[in-house]
C-alpha cells in the first residue's frame, strides 16, 4: 500500500513537470495569424533588458537595436557618418550654433494611432530629465540648456527641448553644437515616448509602468510579445512613415554566439546582429554553404590597451610600451589583415582622419633606453582580458617582454575587466569599441572625473583640449584643434591605440534590402527589408 | 516513513541555506556589479549611486543577504535589474522548459544506458558490451559542448534534419510536433554526455548481481532468462544505479546551462546565463534557490525511489 502511495505521487509529479514543459509553449502563443504570415527569423547573441529605452542598465547595442525597432530616433547614421532622415525629415542649425531646428515627419504615427508631434518630443526630454525621474542614461541631457552635469532639469532656466509648432522641434545646447555633432553623437540615445499615455503619472514612478512591458513606440515594429531575454515578437508597423517593412512579423532569438552561422545556414534564421558579421575563420564555411561574404567598407571596431595610470605612472614607460608593441603583427593575428594600424583613435573614414597621430614603428632598443630612463624597476603588470583574446594577450606578452617589460595576464569576463580597469586592480586591458565618425567619440567620455578609467591624476590639459574641439564649429580650426589633442595624447600615452578592424559580414539568404555596414552603428532600416 | 522525511527535510533546510549563502558570497566576490555597465555609457557617478542604493548595493553585505532571505522567506525573489520584471515571473516563464529539457534529457540516458547495461552484463564480452565499453568512453570523454555543435553542425546545417536552436519555429508555438524537433537535439546531447557513467554503473552491478546465489536458485527454478534477468537482476541493480543518477542530477543541471545557451532555450540555464554575465544578483541568486531546490528535493524523491526498488529498503527509525 505504502508503495503504492509513493508510485502514484511519483506519477504525479511526472504529470506535473510535463506539464510545465508544455505550459512553456503556452505561455507564448502564437501571434494571430502568424502561421500563415511572413515572418523574418532575426539572431542575436545577447539579450536586451527593459523595453523601456531610458531604463537600461546595460546601454548596450543589444538593447539599442531593439529600441531601434521600436521606438523612432530622428535621424538614421550611416556607417561613412553620413545622416538620413527618420523622424525628422530636415534639419538645420539655429541660434548661432548654439542650437537645432527638426523639422519632424507629419507623417509618423505611433502604434495606437495617434500622431507624433514636437510636443511628443519635448515632453519625452522633459519627463527624462526631471529629477525625480529615474532615467537611466541621463547624462546623456546634459548637453542642453536648463540641465546640470548629471542631465537633471534645473529651476529657473529655459529648458534646451522646445516644440516650437506641432511639428517643429527645437533643442538648446550650452556649447555651439552642429546638428551633425549632434546626431552622430547622440542620435541612438534619443526616443520619442507616447507621451499621450503618460499623462498624470508621477515621473518617479514612470519606470514601473506596465506600458513598457507592452510598450507602445512609434518605431517601424510593433511589440507582440516577449519571453524576457530570450525571444521578442515584433509586427511590421504598417504605417511607418518611412514605409512599411517587407514581413509581417520579426521574430527576435538570443541564440549563442557559436551558433548564429549554423542557425542562418541551417535555416532557422534570416539575419543576424550585428549586420551578420563573421569572423575570417568562419567564412569558408559560410561560402561553403552558399551564403554570400562580403567585406565591409568601413572600420567597424577600434581595439586598444587600456592603461592604469596611476600604477604605470611615468609617461616614458607608457611611450616604452607602444613602441614594443608589434601592431602590425598584432593586427594581422587579430583581423586576417582586415584591420589598419592606428596610432590614434580618430576613424580612418572620419573627416577628422588627417588630424590623427601615426602609429610609431615598432622599436624595442628605444622601448628599452625609455624604460633605463623612467628608472623602471622590472615590476610586472597585469594584463586583463576576455577569454576569447587570449592568444593577441600572450603575443602582446611577448612583445612587450623583448623589450624587457614583464606582464602576466588574467582572463576575465568582460564585466569584471571594466571594474577591474575602473577601480584600478588591473594595469592593462585590451579593449574593442564600434567607433564613431566624431574626433572625440573615445576621448571625450573616457576624460571625464566620473569616468577616468585610465587614472590619468591631472585631467584638465585633456579637458581643455576636449572643450576647445567641442566648441569650435569651423573645420579648419576644428581640425586643427583635434591635432593638438592628439599631440598630447601621443606625448602622455594614457591609452594605446593599435588597429582598426573592417567586418566580414553573410549576406541573408532570404531578406533584402538590408543596409548591413550600418547595423554596426545601432541602427537597421529595418522599414526597407524585404522577406523573399 | 514520515519521520525519515521529516527528518531529511530538516536536513536539507541548512544546506539549502548554506547553498544560498555560498552563492551570495561568490557573487558579491566576482569584480563588478550592475552599475559598472552604466559607467561604460554616458552615465554620471551620480546616476550610478543613486541605482547602487535603488539595488540596496550600497548597504553591507550582510544586510544585503538577510534583506534577500527575508524577501525568499515571502516568496519575493525581488526583481530583476536588466529586465524590470519580478525574478518569480522570469523563472516561472523559464522553469517549464527547463524541466522539459532535463527530463527528456535524462530520460534518454537512462533509455540509452539501462537496457545497453544490462545487455552487456548479460552477455559479457559480447558486441552490445563492446557498445556499452564505446558509450561509456566516449561519453566521459566528449564535453557537452562540443557534442552540441557537432550536433548542430550534422543535423541542422549538414543533414537539415533537425532546427538548431530555439524551442518552437517562428509562428510554431504551442505545436508539439515542432516542440519534439526542437527538443531532440538539446535533449540528445544532454542525455549523451549522461549516458557513460550510468552505463557503466548499470553495467558493473548488473555483473555482480547476475553472479549472486539467488539468481542461479531463479534460474534453476526454471524462470524464464529474460525474467531473472529484469525482474531479480535489474531490480536489485537498480540501487547502484539510482545513487549514480542521483549524484548526476546537479552535474546534469549544470551541463543544461551550457546546452541552453548553446541551443538557444529559452529555460533557466540560459537566464542564468545571461544574469551572471550582466551580474543581475537578484536574477543569479533566484535561480540558484530554485536549482538548489531542485537537487535537494530531487535527492529526496530518489531515496524514497529506493524503497520501490528495493523491498529491503526501510525508512525506519535510526
Amino acid at each position: 500500500m505504502r508503495r503504492r502511495s509513493i508510485l502514484a505521487a511519483a506519477l504525479a509529479l511526472a504529470l506535473v513537470l510535463t506539464g510545465c514543459g508544455g505550459g512553456g509553449g503556452e505561455a507564448s502563443p502564437a501571434p494571430e495569424g502568424a502561421e500563415a504570415a511572413v515572418t523574418v527569423n532575426y539572431g542575436i547573441s545577447n539579450p536586451w533588458d527593459s523595453l523601456m529605452p531610458y531604463n537600461s542598465v546595460s546601454g548596450s547595442n543589444y538593447a539599442r537595436i531593439i529600441y531601434d525597432k521600436i521606438y523612432d530616433r530622428l535621424a538614421y547614421v550611416h556607417a561613412d557618418g553620413t545622416l538620413s532622415p527618420r523622424g525628422a525629415e530636415r534639419w538645420e542649425s539655429a541660434g548661432e550654433g548654439y542650437a537645432v531646428v527638426f523639422h519632424l515627419d507629419p507623417e509618423a504615427v505611433f502604434h495606437d494611432g495617434t500622431p507624433v508631434t514636437a510636443e511628443h518630443w519635448a515632453e519625452t526630454f522633459r519627463l527624462m530629465t526631471d529629477p525625480a525621474c529615474p532615467t537611466l542614461g541621463k547624462a546623456n541631457f546634459s548637453v542642453l540648456t536648463g540641465t546640470d552635469e548629471n542631465g537633471n532639469r534645473t529651476e529657473g532656466e529655459a529648458f534646451g527641448a522646445e516644440a516650437v509648432d506641432e511639428h517643429t522641434l527645437r533643442l538648446t545646447f550650452k556649447d555651439p553644437t552642429t546638428p551633425e555633432d549632434f546626431l552622430l553623437d547622440r542620435n541612438r540615445e534619443f526616443y520619442v515616448l507616447p507621451t499621450h499615455l503618460l499623462e498624470g503619472v508621477d515621473p518617479a514612478e514612470l519606470m514601473d509602468l506596465d506600458l513598457w512591458e507592452a510598450p507602445v513606440g512609434s518605431g517601424p515594429c510593433k511589440f507582440v510579445e516577449q519571453v524576457a531575454g530570450s525571444r521578442l515578437t515584433l509586427a511590421a508597423h504598417t504605417n511607418y512613415h518611412l514605409g512599411t517593412p517587407g514581413f509581417d512579423y520579426l521574430v527576435i532569438t538570443v541564440v549563442d554566439k557559436s551558433n548564429l552561422l549554423t542557425a542562418l545556414i541551417a535555416g532557422d534564421l534570416d539575419y543576424y546582429a550585428f549586420g551578420g558579421s563573421v569572423t575570417a575563420e568562419d567564412a569558408p564555411a559560410a561560402e561553403a554553404a552558399g551564403l554570400e561574404v562580403l567585406e565591409g567598407t568601413v572600420p567597424n571596431t577600434f581595439f586598444e590597451l587600456m592603461l592604469n595610470c596611476e600604477t604605470i605612472s611615468d609617461a616614458r614607460i607608457r611611450q616604452a610600451m607602444e613602441l614594443a608593441l608589434d601592431r602590425e603583427l598584432l593586427c594581422e593575428q587579430a583581423t586576417q589583415g582586415r584591420g589598419v594600424v592606428t596610432g590614434s583613435s580618430i576613424s580612418p573614414a572620419s573627416p577628422y582622419a588627417q588630424a590623427a597621430a601615426a602609429a610609431p614603428e615598432r622599436d624595442v632598443e628605444a622601448a628599452r633606453a625609455l624604460l633605463a630612463e623612467a628608472g623602471y624597476d622590472g615590476r610586472s603588470y597585469t594584463l586583463v582580458c576576455t577569454s576569447n583574446r587570449a592568444g593577441l594577450a600572450a603575443l602582446i606578452q611577448q612583445n612587450l617582454g623583448e623589450a624587457g617589460i614583464h606582464v602576466e595576464i588574467e582572463t576575465v569576463d568582460s564585466a569584471a575587466m571594466f571594474a577591474g580597469m575602473a577601480d584600478g586592480t588591473y594595469d592593462i586591458g585590451i579593449a574593442s569599441h564600434t567607433p564613431g565618425a566624431l574626433p572625440l567619440w573615445f576621448v571625450e567620455s573616457r576624460f571625464a572625473e566620473n569616468n577616468n578609467i585610465f587614472h590619468v591624476s591631472d585631467l584638465e590639459p585633456y579637458t581643455q583640449c576636449i572643450q576647445a574641439v567641442k566648441r569650435e564649429t569651423d573645420p579648419a580650426a576644428r581640425t586643427a584643434l583635434v591635432a593638438e589633442l592628439e599631440t598630447l595624447l601621443a606625448q602622455e600615452r594614457p591609452f594605446l591605440p593599435l588597429w582598426f578592424g573592417t567586418a566580414l559580414h553573410v549576406q541573408s539568404p532570404t531578406v533584402e534590402g538590408i543596409d548591413y555596414a550600418s547595423s554596426s552603428f545601432s541602427n537597421e532600416n529595418v522599414w526597407e527589408w524585404v522577406k523573399q | 516513513m514520515a519521520q525519515y522525511i521529516r527528518r531529511r527535510l530538516l536536513t536539507a533546510i541548512p544546506v539549502f541555506f548554506g547553498i544560498t549563502l555560498i552563492v551570495f558570497l561568490l557573487t558579491d566576490l566576482a569584480p563588478g556589479d550592475p552599475t559598472d555597465l552604466l559607467g561604460e555609457g554616458a552615465a554620471g557617478a551620480a546616476e550610478q549611486a543613486a541605482l547602487a542604493s535603488a539595488l540596496g548595493l550600497d548597504k553591507p553585505l550582510p544586510v544585503r543577504y538577510l534583506r534577500w532571505l527575508a524577501g525568499l522567506l515571502r516568496g519575493d525573489l525581488g526583481e530583476s535589474v536588466h529586465y524590470g520584471e519580478s525574478v518569480t515571473a522570469l523563472i516561472a516563464q523559464r522553469l517549464g522548459p527547463s524541466l522539459l529539457l532535463v527530463g527528456a534529457g535524462v530520460a534518454a540516458a537512462v533509455l540509452i544506458a539501462v537496457p545497453l547495461g544490462v545487455l552487456a552484463a548479460w552477455r559479457p564480452g559480447s558486441l552490445w558490451d563492446g557498445l556499452s565499453n564505446c558509450f561509456t568512453a566516449a561519453g566521459s570523454a566528449v564535453p557537452g559542448f562540443f557534442l552540441a555543435l557537432a550536433a548542430i553542425w550534422l543535423f541542422a546545417v549538414q543533414l537539415q534534419w533537425l532546427p538548431a536552436s530555439g524551442m518552437y519555429s517562428a509562428g510554431g508555438e504551442g505545436s508539439l510536433p515542432d516542440l519534439l524537433r526542437h527538443l531532440v537535439l538539446p535533449a540528445g546531447v544532454i542525455g549523451l554526455t549522461n549516458v557513460g557513467s550510468i552505463l557503466k554503473q548499470t553495467r558493473s552491478a548488473c555483473l555482480e548481481v547476475l553472479g549472486e546465489d539467488y539468481i542461479r536458485t531463479a534460474r534453476a527454478k526454471g524462470l524464464r532468462e529474460g525474467a531473472v534477468v529484469v525482474r531479480h537482476g535489474l531490480r536489485s541493480a537498480l540501487i547502484p544505479v539510482l545513487t549514480t543518477l542521483l549524484s548526476h542530477i546537479p552535474h546534469i543541471i549544470g551541463g543544461s546551462v551550457v546546452v541552453e545557451r548553446i541551443f538557444g532555450w529559452p529555460g533557466m540555464g540560459s537566464l542564468l546565463f545571461s544574469a551572471v554575465s550582466g551580474r543581475d544578483y537578484n536574477v543569479i541568486m533566484g535561480v540558484t534557490a530554485v536549482i538548489a531546490l531542485a537537487v535537494l528535493g530531487t535527492n529526496l524523491l530518489l531515496d524514497l525511489a529506493y524503497g520501490l526498488v528495493d523491498p529491503r529498503v526501510r525508512y525506519e527509525r535510526g
